[in-house]
């Protein structure tokens, strides 16, 4: 194999190819395509394992030899002929593959390897999407699975995001690739009326992929923010393919961009959650900004107006207002109103009420939280007394706010949400707190 | 180039396969990141010629006459070498040192340090190949 360090090499050091950030994780979700186009996804875990073995054998051999020149090719060489190997062993074994074999050779002798190639992985990785976004499989199936084979985690990175255990995530990998063989889903792009409902499955399992990485609810915060990362990945992937090209497919990426745009201020110095007027507007990322806002032009061709189209509008309100006074409460709560319509859920209601009373008034927001439809399912749910808490205060109730801010640090779950809730509890006036923030602290120190 | 260096020899040794294959993506990049920095940093100083990955097909040859020709390694109960690096250093201790900075240690990789006997610091004996013309073939 060509990777080596010869005398030259090492005088020119300067030269030695670099790899990318993340370029072994994406290079497996771009290899997965690859082999399953030729395996079937009825054999995804063989899949895997052929990825696994040729990403493997580049981490050993570049380790010592220095990376090759075009370390894409290089892996992805290896990996077919494990593949081939692989193959030739079963077909002993199992006369019954003998077409996949033959598929294979077809597909890979005497292939011109420049013509469409890129083209080629770009359906790849589409076809792969909408294995892993399949209806037959359940939207959190779906996410895992995604996880794995379109973004290249390991189990032990995913049950870490998910607070999960590795047995619990390889368990449920298995359950879904025997649902995928089972009910004999394909590798293909769907067509004709089923592709609009397709794109919607994909659509839907992207957002929860990014909402889990942005609800800061559970698991590593850097791992979190991976999730983003990724699910901004896979959607400008989706973009970026004519036939994902929807009005609501930018939408969704815009919504992304324009959330992920806030990240770098979320957080204070000690890690504690900030709350949006409180975040420093300097910090904020103007090229995501930027992409976001390109996004939301591109998504507005065309008539409709999905839920991802209002979730964009109101984070670009908040993303293009100078300051949190001067942002366009009124415009946010119509995008609510709107929402709300289209797809109602309590907590879009709980998020309009907010809303309400930046427009009307904290009384006005409580109001509106009374009148929420559902309301005792989002009980357990901190963030309804947290924002009952925040109303109450600006009304000057401490004594009302402190039982809502302790009911919310409660049901909260983790450190930064904790944290936050304690320096409200302590803003309110309760004197039984103030050493739990110090406890809460110090038991994330530990972590 | 000094000419109190003389040549060692680094041959890493994996003991571990099974640490390897449990690792995601982005730790085996981050590894391989260490690896690579650790390379160039020797590089820089001039402590190192070349180093080479050894593809993992090993053939082992023995008996008498050569008649017995075994196909290996066998990963999950030998050693497997999986490359070397040829140094250029002033002592067997200087090598020792270099050695223990091997990023895969941890994983279990054993590191043997050996000096290359009879060799002058251009390296090889006449009528042998120089270290150029091995990587170049």
């Amino acid at each position: 194999m060509e990777p080596d360090r010869s005398l030259e090499s090492a005088e020119h050091s300067a030269q030695i190819p670099q790899v990318v950030e993340h370029f072994f994780r994406h290079e497996t979700g771009r290899l997965h395509g690859a082999l399953t186009r030729l395996l079937g996804p009825e054999n995804l875990s063989l899949v895997e394992d052929v990825a696994q073995g040729a990403l493997l054998q580049a981490m050993r051999a570049w380790s010592i030899g220095g990376i090759p020149p075009n370390p894409s090719a290089w892996i992805t060489r290896v990996a077919m002929n494990q593949a081939r190997d692989l193959l030739r062993h079963r077909q002993m074994s199992h006369s019954k593959e003998t077409n996949i074999i033959t598929h294979f050779e077809q597909t890979h002798s005497g292939a011109s390897p420049a013509v469409d190639e890129s083209h080629e992985i770009r359906d790849d990785a589409l076809r792969l999407m909408f294995v892993c976004c399949h209806p037959q499989l359940s939207i959190d199936a779906q996410v895992v699975l995604a996880l794995k084979v379109l973004c290249g985690f390991s189990s032990a990175e995913i049950a870490r995001a998910f607070l999960s255990s590795e047995a619990a995530i390889d368990k449920q990998l298995t359950r879904t690739k025997q649902r995928i063989r089972e009910s004999g889903i394909g590798f293909e792009i769907p067509e004709g009326a089923e592709l609009n409902t397709r794109i919607d499955g994909v659509l839907a399992a992207l957002y929860l992929l990014f909402n889990e990485g942005y609800k800061a609810s559970h698991g590593e915060s850097l791992l979190r923010e991976e999730l983003c990362r990724e699910a901004i990945r896979l959607t400008s992937l989706l973009v970026g393919h004519p036939v994902g090209r929807t009005p609501r497919s930018h939408a969704l990426l815009a919504l992304m961009y324009l959330t992920a745009a806030r990240f770098p201020s979320r957080l204070n110095e000690h890690g504690d959650l900030l709350r949006l007027h409180e975040q420093d507007r300097s910090k904020w990322d103007q090229t995501l900004i930027g992409c976001g806002l390109h996004q939301l032009v591109e998504a507005a061709q065309g008539s409709e107006v999905s839920e991802y189209h209002l979730q964009a509008g109101i984070a670009a309100c908040h993303c293009t207002a100078a300051d949190y006074g001067s942002t366009d409460w009124a415009r946010i709560l119509s995008h609510y109103d709107a929402l709300n319509r289209i797809k109602p859920s309590p907590i879009v209601a709980l998020n309009r009420a907010v809303a309400v009373g930046n427009v009307r008034g904290p009384q006005a927001g409580l109001d509106a939280i009374a009148r929420i439809p559902q309301r005792d399912r989002l009980e357990s749910h901190y963030l309804l007394h947290a924002v009952m808490g925040e109303l109450h205060s600006q009304m000057n109730n401490h004594q009302a706010a402190a039982e809502c801010f302790r009911e919310a640090l409660r049901l909260a779950q983790v450190g930064p949400e904790q944290l936050y809730l304690t320096r409200m509890l302590e803003r309110s006036g309760d004197a039984d707190f103030p050493p739990l923030a110090a406890r809460v602290r110090a038991s994330k120190a530990l972590n | 180039m000094e000419t109190n260096t003389s040549p060692y020899l680094l041959i890493f040794r994996e003991t571990s396969p099974d640490v390897y294959k449990a690792m995601s993506p982005d730790e085996r990049q981050r590894l391989l990141e260490k690896w690579n920095n650790w390379y160039d940093g020797l590089a820089a100083e001039g402590k190192v010629q070349h180093g080479h990955p050894l593809e993992p097909k090993v053939r082992i040859v023995s008996g008498t006459r050569g008649e017995r020709v075994v196909d290996g390694p066998f990963a999950e109960t030998t050693e497997v070498i999986g490359g070397y690096f040829l140094l250029t250093v002033s002592s067997f201790e200087e090598a020792t040192e270099i050695a223990k900075n091997c990023p895969s240690l941890y994983l279990g990789l054993k590191v043997e340090v050996r000096a290359i006997a009879a060799s002058c610091p251009e390296l090889g004996v006449k009528g042998r190949p120089s270290a150029k013309d091995l990587s170049a073939a």
